[in-house]
């Protein structure tokens, strides 16, 4: 027999573990929207994405959230006209990375407001769990 | 005897009040997954009267069954207010309202049997 308020703490953990992987995702592609190539023609870093899938905790039976895997972004790079780069092509056409700051920082924001909604059941468990504790309390 | 039922009421109401957490907490683990369901357990009506029309064991043969634990465990999908285009139903609106809810109820059952334990206590000390 399981306690179930020890489920729901496993899988708010799950949930806050996943969107910080998330999180950590997103950063990367913002800190390298800019990373170009160094050789002629080279490409440049490529965006990457994060999915999810859900896990049936045999034990518990309850529904956790893990990492389904990390991929490349299939876009197609920006292409910028700039001849004085080194990773300039023979017409001078230099690769920019497929980052779009503006999807990675609403896939932040997202991230952002997942994990608070985690933070706030796990929050509430205990809580559950500190008033049944509290019922030995004498008065 | 009643407040023998009393608690027995109120500890049952509380275990499908943790199952019903742990069910929500993982919708809202798994709000940004592709294609996942929300789900929900059956209300607790449905779990008293489940246990209320189990069978009983009259000879030593029969077998008995976990009817509570089961009944406080049933699962289903809920009906969704939006589904995402990835297939996915959870709505983290609904699912705090309904967290929140939980912890009203769970409240307001340790609540009461605390007061009437105070009772049961204040009695005992006479």
């Amino acid at each position: 027999m399981y306690d179930p308020l020890q489920a729901a703490l496993k899988v708010g953990s799950s949930g806050l573990e996943a969107q910080s992987k998330r999180l950590r995702v997103v950063s990367e592609n913002l800190a390298n929207a800019q990373s170009t190539g160094r050789t002629p023609g080279a490409d440049p870093y490529t965006r990457k994405t994060i999915s999810f899938e859900s896990e049936v905790d045999e034990a518990m039976g309850v529904s956790t959230v893990k990492v389904a895997g990390i991929e490349r972004h299939r876009a197609p790079f920006r292409v910028e006209h700039n001849p004085g780069h080194p990773a300039a092509d023979a017409k001078g056409f230099v690769k920019l990375p497929n980052v779009d700051v503006m999807v990675e920082v609403a896939d932040m924001r997202e991230a952002n407001r997942s994990y608070e909604a985690n933070l706030q059941v796990i929050k509430q468990a205990r809580e559950m769990i500190a008033m049944t504790i509290d019922l030995l309390r004498s008065s | 005897m009643t407040p023998i039922h009393l608690f027995n009421v109120v500890s049952q109401h509380n275990r499908w009040l943790s199952v019903r957490q742990a069910a929500i907490a993982g919708n809202i683990a798994n709000a940004n997954t592709p294609g996942f369901k929300a789900l929900d357990v059956a209300p607790f009506e449905a779990a008293v009267e489940s246990a209320r029309l189990a069978m009983t064991a009259s000879a030593p043969g029969h077998m008995t069954s976990r009817q509570s634990a089961a009944a406080a465990t049933d699962m289903r999908t809920e009906e969704p207010w939006d589904v995402a285009h990835s297939g996915n139903s959870v709505s983290l609106e609904q699912e705090l309202i309904k967290a929140g809810e939980i912890n009203r109820a769970y409240r307001l059952n340790t609540s009461v049997l605390k007061a009437f334990h105070r009772m049961l206590l204040a009695s005992a000390k006479v």
